[in-house]
C-alpha cells in the first residue's frame, strides 16, 4: 500500500521511535524508505554556506566535507536497520527543516511522512528532535498523512491491532476517516469511531452533556456507518471533557496502538497554533503512533 | 604568484568555479591565494583614469577633513570612537591613497583596503547628510569597492555572491525550473486556505510584475506565498516572470559593476517582455536601490527609471490600505509598543519615510507607535547592511556594528520592530542572538494578513467543523 516512506530525522534518540516505525513499515509494505535529515539552519542571510547544525547548533560550515560526515553518522546511528533494509536512500538537505520535509516530499511525492516530535522551548530542543512548531507545519501542509511517534516506547512491534479515529466532523477529518479505515482493512484490526464534546470552555448542566452524548453517537454512525462499506470490526463511542485527554484516555482504554486524527487548525501563525493544538498534545501524550491527515490527497 | 585558483581577478563565471570556490570552508585556501595575489598597478590606474568621475574627484579633494561627518557614522561611536573610523578619514586611508600614489600599491595596502571597504563602511549614505560640501563617503566606497574586486580583491562571500548572479542569475542557485515549481507548489500548499489563490507565472500585459529576493524561494517559499496573498485579496492582476525574478544584487555588495547591469537587465528584459504595468518589489531595501535607484543608470537607461514604473512593497502596500483594498480588522490592531527600521536603502535613499509611516498607522492602535531616534533618513544602519551581515570573516566588526542599533530599539522600550528590508531583518535577527534584548521582529506581509478583513467571497467554502 505505502510505496514511498520519508523519515524525517535528527538522528537522536528523539527520533529513535520514529525510525523504528518506519524501518518495520517499510519492510511490512515493501516501501521505499527515504532517510531525510537537514543538516542545519541557514545562519546568516546570503552566506548560506552558514548553517547552525540541527544537532549541536554549533555554527558549522557546509561543504562536502561535512555533509559527508553527516551521512556517515546516520548511517551509523542506523546501520542495524539499513543492513535489513536494501531499499533505503538517504537524503540530505540545508535550511529550515519543515520547509525542507515538505519540499522532499513534494519532489520525492511519498506516500507518508513519519517524523519524531517534540514540543517544548528548550534551548537544546534539537537534539532532542524537531521542536512542536516543526511539526506543526508539516502536519498543517502536508499532502500526505503525517505520522509522529514521540517517544520510542510509543513505536509500534508489528502489526497494528486497534485503530481509533477521533473526528471533528471537519472536512479533513472525512481524509483522515478514509485513511483510517483503508489501514483498519489492510491490518484487518479493530477500529473505534470517536468523538471527544469539548466540555472546557462552557458550563453544561450533566442532562445536557448526556443528551449531547446520545446525540453525537448518532452522528458517528449517521456520518461514518454507511462508509464502512463490509467492514464490520468497528464501534462508535463519544467522551466528554478535554478533546486531547479524552482522545489520549479512550486510545489506553481500547489498547490502540495507532491514533488516527485530522490536523485542521485554522491558526496561520504555527507559533500561535502550538501550545493548545489537540494533535500536538495528543502525540505528546499518547502511547502510540500518531497520524494526523489534512488533506484528500494520498489517502 | 599573480593569480591564485580561488582568488583571482577574474569573477565567477561559471558553475565549476562557483562550487570550487563554495567548497573552500570559510575561504580558507581563497583568502591565503589573497596575500600572494599581485596588484595589476597599471590597470588600477587606468580604471580610475578610465571610471573616476568628477564628482569623486572633486570630493576627494574638497574634503576639509574637517571632521564635522565623525559623529554622523554609527561605526564610528561603535568602535568607541576610534579616528580611523572617521568617514573622511577611512576614504582618505584607502581610495584617497590609491589615486595619491597613482595607482602603484601594493599587495598588502589592497588588503587593508578590503578590511575597510567591507568592515568599517556599509555605505549606508548617513555621514553625506551631515558634510558641509555634501560629501557621501557611501558612493564613494561603493567605488572604492569596485576597484578593489576589479584586482581580486574582494570578500570571499561576496565573490560566490557575485558569481551566484553570474551564474545563476540570483543570488542563489535556484534555477527557472526551481523558481516555477516553487510557485506552483506554494499556490498548492495554500489553496485550500485561499480558495482560488494562483501565482501566475508569465502572464502577459498584468497590472502588477512582482519580483523578490532570492532567498525566498531558496529558504523562506512561505514569504511568496504571502506575497500572493495579498494580491489575491486586494483582487490583483498580478504575475512572476519565469527569469528575471530574481530582485536582489549581491553585485552591488561586492562591487561588480559588471554583474550589476547584468543582472537588472534580466529584471528589466522580463518588464520588456511581459508588458505589465508596474513592478513591485518585495520587502528588501537593496534590492529595491539595485533595480530602482540605480539599476537605471547601471543598464545605461537615459531617463534614469526603469523600464516601467516600480514601486517598493510599502508603496504598494500603503495604497491598498489607504484605498480599502486590504482593510485592517480594528480589533487586531498592534497594541503594544512597536518601533520601526528604516531601510537606509529606500528611506534614505528614496524618501520612503512618511508611507511606510503611513503603513503604521493603520497597523498599530494610536499611541503604540514608538519612534526610535534618530528615526527616518537620520535613522542609523541596521549594522548589517553593505553584506556585512553575510561575510565571515568580519563577524567580529558586525557584532559590534549591532550594538547602535541594539541601543536604538532599546531606548524605545518595544519589544517588537517592524523591519520591511531582508538584510535589516537579519541584522536584527541575529543582534537578539548575540545580545538577548527580548525582542522580536518582523516583515509587514505576515502581519498584514494576521489583521486584515478577508472579504466573505475569498474564505474556504464549506466550512463545517464543529458540531453545535
Ligand atoms: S567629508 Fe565633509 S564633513 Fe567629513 S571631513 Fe570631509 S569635509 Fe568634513
Ligand atoms: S556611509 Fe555610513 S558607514 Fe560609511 S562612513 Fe558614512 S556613515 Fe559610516
Ligand atoms: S540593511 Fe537595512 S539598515 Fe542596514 S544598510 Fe541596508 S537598508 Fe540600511
Amino acid at each position: 500500500m505505502k510505496k514511498k516512506i520519508l523519515l524525517a530525522t535528527t538522528g537522536s534518540p528523539a527520533s529513535f521511535g520514529a525510525a523504528r516505525v518506519a524501518f518495520e513499515m517499510a519492510k511490512r509494505y515493501d516501501a521505499e524508505l527515504l532517510l531525510f535529515h537537514v543538516a542545519g539552519v541557514p545562519k546568516k542571510g546570503f552566506s548560506y554556506q552558514e548553517v547552525n547544525d540541527v544537532r549541536s547548533q554549533e555554527t558549522v560550515q557546509v561543504d562536502d566535507d561535512y555533509m559527508a560526515w553527516v551521512e556517515e553518522e546516520l548511517k551509523n546511528t542506523y546501520a542495524k536497520q539499513l543492513e535489513e533494509c536494501k531499499n533505503a536512500r538517504i537524503i540530505l538537505a540545508t535550511g529550515l527543516p519543515h520547509r525542507e520535509i515538505l519540499r522532499a516530499a513534494r519532489d520525492e511525492d511519498v506516500d507518508m511522512i513519519i517524523m519524531g516530535a517534540h514540543s517544548g522551548d528548550s534551548s537544546d530542543i534539537y537534539s532532542k528532535g524537531y521542536p512542536g512548531s516543526t511539526l506543526q507545519r508539516v502536519a498543517k501542509a502536508a499532502k500526505c498523512p503525517v505520522m509522529t511517534v514521540h517517544r520510542e516506547s510509543a513505536s509500534y512491534m508489528g502489526g497494528f491491532s486497534h485503530i481509533v479515529f477521533a473526528t471533528d466532523f471537519s472536512k479533513q477529518s472525512e481524509s483522515a476517516f478514509k485513511y483510517a479505515l483503508s489501514m483498519a482493512k489492510e491490518f484487518d484490526c479493530e477500529m473505534t469511531l470517536f468523538h471527544a464534546l469539548d466540555i472546557t470552555s462552557k458550563v453544561l448542566a450533566q442532562s445536557d452533556i448526556e443528551d449531547k452524548l446520545i446525540t453525537l453517537r448518532k452522528r458517528l454512525r449517521d456520518v461514518y456507518g454507511p462508509k464502512m462499506g463490509d467492514f464490520k470490526n468497528f464501534e462508535v463511542d463519544v467522551w466528554e471533557g478535554n478533546p486531547y485527554v479524552e482522545i489520549v484516555k479512550i486510545a489506553r482504554e481500547r489498547m490502540a496502538d495507532l491514533i488516527v486524527l485530522a490536523h485542521n487548525t485554522r491558526e496561520l501563525d504555527p507559533e500561535q497554533a502550538r501550545m493548545g493544538s489537540t494533535l500536538e498534545q495528543v502525540l505528546l501524550r499518547a502511547n502510540c503512533p500518531v497520524v494526523s491527515v489534512n488533506r484528500p490527497d494520498k489517502v | 604568484m599573480p593569480e591564485g585558483i580561488l582568488c583571482n581577478k577574474q569573477p565567477i563565471v561559471t558553475d565549476e568555479q562557483l562550487k570550487l570556490t563554495l567548497g573552500d570552508k570559510s575561504g580558507k585556501q581563497y583568502y591565503a591565494e589573497m596575500e600572494q595575489l599581485e596588484v595589476d598597478t597599471d590597470k588600477l590606474w587606468s580604471t580610475i583614469q578610465n571610471t573616476m568621475k568628477s564628482r569623486l574627484k572633486t570630493w576627494l579633494n574638497i574634503c576639509a577633513k574637517c571632521g564635522l561627518c565623525a559623529d554622523s557614522c554609527f561605526l564610528y561611536e561603535c568602535n568607541d570612537r576610534d579616528p580611523r573610523q572617521v568617514p573622511s578619514a577611512k576614504i582618505h586611508a584607502t581610495l584617497g591613497e590609491i589615486v595619491k600614489r597613482k595607482g602603484k600599491v601594493d599587495n598588502a595596502f589592497m588588503r587593508k583596503c578590503m578590511d575597510i571597504a567591507w568592515s568599517w563602511c556599509t555605505c549606508c549614505n548617513r555621514c553625506g547628510q551631515f558634510c558641509p560640501h555634501g560629501i557621501d563617503m557611501g558612493v564613494m566606497f561603493s567605488y572604492t569597492r569596485g576597484l578593489l574586486f576589479s584586482q581580486g580583491f574582494v570578500p570571499w562571500e561576496l565573490k560566490i555572491g557575485s558569481g551566484m548572479h553570474r551564474v545563476y542569475k540570483a543570488q542563489m542557485d535556484v534555477t527557472t525550473e526551481d523558481w516555477v515549481d516553487t510557485c506552483e507548489w506554494m499556490a498548492d500548499e495554500n489553496s485550500e486556505e485561499w480558495p482560488g489563490l494562483e501565482i501566475p507565472v508569465d502572464k502577459e500585459d498584468a497590472d502588477i510584475m512582482y519580483t523578490l529576493n532570492a532567498r525566498e524561494a531558496k529558504h523562506y517559499p512561505e514569504d511568496i506565498a504571502e506575497a500572493a496573498i495579498l494580491f489575491h485579496v486586494a483582487g490583483e492582476n498580478w504575475t512572476v516572470p519565469s527569469e528575471g525574478w530574481e530582485q536582489t544584487s549581491l553585485t552591488i555588495f561586492a562591487g561588480d559593476w559588471e554583474g550589476c547591469k547584468q543582472q537588472v537587465l534580466h529584471v528589466y528584459d522580463a518588464i520588456e517582455r511581459l508588458r505589465p504595468k508596474r513592478v513591485v518589489g518585495t520587502e528588501c531595501g537593496h534590492a529595491h536601490r539595485a533595480t530602482v535607484i540605480e539599476g537605471p543608470y547601471w543598464a545605461g537607461r537615459e531617463d534614469g527609471q526603469p523600464p516601467r514604473p516600480y514601486i517598493h512593497y510599502v508603496e504598494w502596500l500603503a495604497e491598498m490600505l489607504r484605498t480599502g483594498r486590504i482593510k485592517i480588522d480594528p480589533a487586531k490592531r498592534i497594541k503594544e509598543p512597536v518601533t520601526l527600521q528604516d531601510s537606509c536603502n529606500y528611506v534614505r535613499n528614496q524618501g520612503l519615510k512618511n508611507i511606510t509611516r503611513e503603513i503604521m498607522s493603520y497597523l498599530v492602535e494610536p499611541g503604540y507607535f514608538v519612534e526610535m531616534a534618530p528615526n527616518k533618513e537620520y535613522n542609523y544602519c541596521c549594522g548589517g547592511g553593505g553584506g556585512f551581515n553575510g561575510i565571515g570573516k568580519y563577524r567580529p566588526q558586525r557584532n559590534i556594528a549591532l550594538l547602535k542599533k541594539r541601543e536604538q530599539i532599546l531606548a524605545t522600550g518595544c519589544k517588537l520592530v517592524v523591519a520591511p528590508c531582508h538584510n535589516c531583518w537579519d541584522a536584527i535577527r541575529d543582534l537578539e542572538e548575540e545580545y538577548p534584548i527580548g525582542i522580536r521582529w518582523s516583515f509587514l506581509k505576515p502581519l498584514v494578513i494576521k489583521m486584515m478583513i478577508v472579504p466573505d467571497h475569498l474564505k474556504p467554502q464549506d466550512e463545517e467543523g464543529e458540531e453545535e
